[in-house]
């Protein structure tokens, strides 16, 4: 059997404890892994999808720029929850354990655990893209909080009396009119 | 399956700071206290702020001080726990509904799983079952006689100084959406049990800024934005400007003026913020198109209240202005643009607080003859119950290509959809102006998700928490977004247009957000108009 053809058969298996792995962070863990439908269970749901989506891609070792969609679907979900960089990302790393795990477990496969480099390599790429897109979305985040500030909702709470501000910005403006 | 490198990466992991997530709990929930830093907490009100509300007749706001969540001690006063028993059991008292909830309660986890803050958090104190429990195991302790005996074992436990912090992670880290009331068979409002939490809070000094400046300012200037008179009616002003730049047609509106037949109030964000903006330029254009007589007021200028987000005493003051502005007027009824909580309030309180406004007629549309009986107690009428019924009455023109630079989506939100059953008129409406379709069925109507920013919880030092929060109804979004090209999501409610606004530029950057009456005033075809060629709408720059 070629290592393709068995991370091909294994593939359901793979994935399953890829994505019960990665659930696992969680603390209400057993809701995340039951519940399948996709708007009760956006988290659940969302990332089963994109690891599913991912794993074929780095055992096709398909083109590193198609494991950015499914990496960005994960890495907008766990960078915004209370995960340190390393816990948003050590799932990426854990297919590699899992996919040797499996294979080695298997008679017919347990071979092939020592072809598995290009595999490994897929996966050390697609975890350096998740830290590049793991601050990229913290980079929206900021930008989406400083959209916020300068259209002027801050302005309810961390700031004078608006009516005052403006009347300020009027008499600066006229001071600097007869200055001139 | 023993993999042991997995194991060890598990462990690696897991055992960084993070408490809220990442681990697997192995103690019980009341043994687990709750940790604030920096981002998952919003700011305590200023000294200032607390100390003008306390000074306020028939307000009661103690124990201003400077103080953070993160220091050990709050400064709470030394009787801080017989002021909080004393509070819950005059309200018990007060309360029935807050004795049933406490009471009728299964446990039997139909909620548990509907919350958006629980769905994008993982949290297990975000089920609503929990987020109750938590005032629920004190209640059971001082005011019940399996709690007292029996103490853990019946789920009761002491009101503690970490208790107290607990209320303060979760009763804001809950937007007073309802949805897990829907799913309630017991018809439970836990929004009414976050309000308890948040009133007993109050009563030691444990409040957030992002509420209680603006309820302050609203009770000080009539706005949530703290503005006077005259700079409201500029911004007003500002947009009649803009329309007759982009439109051709001056509106004739008016501030504060007796005798006009009808009032009107909308969230003063909708004449300061965009998006709001836009909506607000649509309210001005559908007036103008039907020539209502209706005026603006430079004092009830707010549609908001942060009083319900607060305590019953300040929902009960800001909502009073409201009626109290009608009867200066001497207006016949009032018509309310597209805000949240004001029709919570207004559908769920007001008559019980404020009410029968029997100075008041029934509201009658002058244009349509239609008489909104729903109305009948409260004499104020929806924007979108207004509209809906012009265009059933072919009232007025509408030419739908004006929006086709729009595929829309409508966001119910929250407090009309469920705490009044607003939810056909504002689909009836998109149907004649904009071409639209739903989100999955279980995020809409009454199921709808919140925006994740609600009661007061849109402040930009918890963005992290409002986008998680968020997620539920961002997913859904994306969903029609990839599926059906959506770029526009409506909604009709001014902390929607803020709040989603920032959701979808971090989900979902491609789709905007608006209120449907922008939509309406894309679409309005009005007599002597010289609307060129909009290509974004009222949005679109000249």
């Amino acid at each position: 059997m070629e290592l393709g053809e068995a991370l091909k058969n294994k593939r359901e298996e793979i994935v399953s404890k890829w994505v019960d792995y990665t659930l696992s962070t969680y603390q209400s863990s057993a809701f995340f892994l039951k519940e399948k439908d996709a708007f009760a269970n956006p988290v659940g749901s969302t990332i089963r999808q994109a690891l599913k989506k991912l794993f074929v891609l780095l055992a096709e070792n398909a083109d590193p720029k198609e494991f950015l969609a499914p990496l960005e679907q994960i890495m907008l979900i766990r960078s915004v929850q209370e995960f340190t960089p390393s816990q948003a990302l050590a799932p990426i790393n854990a297919v590699k354990h899992i996919t040797r795990a499996v294979l080695a477990a298997d008679k017919q496969a347990s071979g092939l655990v020592g072809d598995l480099y290009d595999f490994e390599f897929a996966v050390d790429l697609a975890l350096l893209s998740g830290f590049d897109i793991y601050m990229q979305c913290r980079e929206r985040l900021y930008k989406v909080r400083i959209r916020e500030i300068k259209t002027g909702s801050h302005i309810l709470t961390d700031s004078q009396c608006p009516t005052a501000l403006l009347n300020n910005i009027r008499n600066e403006n006229s001071e600097t009119v007869k200055s001139n | 399956m023993a993999v042991p490198k997995l194991e060890q990466l598990s462990k690696s992991v897991v055992q960084g700071p993070s408490l809220a997530t990442g681990a697997i709990p192995t103690r019980d929930w009341m043994d687990i206290p709750v940790v604030f830093k920096e981002g998952n907490f919003a700011y305590p009100a200023k000294k200032e702020k607390v100390e003008y509300l306390n000074s306020q007749k028939g307000l009661h706001f103690p124990n201003a001080r400077e103080w953070s969540p993160e220091h050990d001690d709050w400064k709470l006063p030394e009787n801080w726990k017989e002021i909080i028993l004393a509070g819950l059991k005059e309200r018990l008292e007060k309360f029935r509904s807050l004795k049933i909830f406490m009471d009728c309660c299964v446990r039997c986890g139909a909620c548990a799983d509907k919350c958006h803050f629980f769905l994008g958090t993982g949290d297990p104190k975000n089920m609503p079952v929990l987020r109750a429990e938590l005032l629920r195991s004190v209640y059971r302790n001082d005011f019940t006689l399996a709690g007292k005996i029996m103490g853990r074992m019946a789920g009761a436990r002491e009101m503690t100084v970490g208790v107290l912090k607990e209320w303060f992670m979760y009763s804001y880290q809950c937007t007073e959406c309802r949805r897990c009331s829907v799913f309630c068979p017991y018809g439970i409002d836990t929004a009414e049990v976050t309000m308890m939490i948040r009133e007993l809070l109050h009563l030691v000094g444990v409040g957030i800024n992002w509420i209680l400046e603006p309820a302050s300012n609203s009770n000080r200037t009539g706005n949530h934005m703290g503005l006077q008179p005259h700079t409201f009616k500029d911004n007003v002003d500002f947009l009649a400007d803009d329309i007759e730049n982009l439109t051709g047609i001056r509106v004739n509106h008016s501030f504060n003026r007796k005798g006009a037949e009808v009032l009107f109030i909308t969230p003063s964000a909708d004449v300061f913020a965009e998006p709001g903006l836009y909506t607000a330029m649509g309210y001005l254009l559908l007036f103008e198109a039907i020539g209502l007589d209706y005026t603006w007021s430079t004092y009830a200028s707010e549609g908001g209240n942060f009083g319900l987000f607060t305590n019953n005493e300040l929902m009960k003051k800001l909502n009073a202005k409201m009626y109290a502005e009608a009867k200066r007027l001497g207006v016949k009824y009032i018509i309310g643009g597209e805000c949240g909580h004001m029709w919570r309030v207004l559908h769920q309180y007001m008559d019980t607080m404020n009410g029968p406004a029997d100075f008041l007629e029934t509201p009658v549309s002058s244009i349509t003859g239609t008489r909104f009986t729903n109305a009948a107690s409260t004499k104020m009428v929806h924007i979108s119950e207004f509209t809906a019924d012009l265009i059933k009455h072919g009232k007025i023109k509408l030419d739908k290509s004006r929006n086709s630079h729009v595929k829309a989506t409508y966001h119910d939100s929250c407090n009309p959809a469920r705490a009044m059953g607003l939810m056909d008129e504002p689909r009836y409406i998109l149907d004649h102006v904009v071409d639209w379709v739903e989100m999955p069925e279980n995020t809409i109507r009454e199921q709808t998700f919140c925006c994740g920013s609600g009661t007061g919880l849109n402040t930009d030092e918890i963005m992290e928490l409002r986008m998680r929060a968020g997620l539920p109804r961002a997913n859904a979004v994306k969903y029609v977004h990839d599926k059906k090209g959506v770029n526009m999501l409506s909604c009709v409610c001014a902390i929607d247009r803020a709040t989603l606004t920032s959701l979808m530029n971090y989900w979902n950057p491609d789709v905007r957000v608006c209120g449907v009456s922008e939509l309406v005033g894309n679409a309005l075809v009005i007599d002597g108009e010289t609307r060129g060629d909009l290509d974004d709408g009222l949005r679109t720059m000249l």
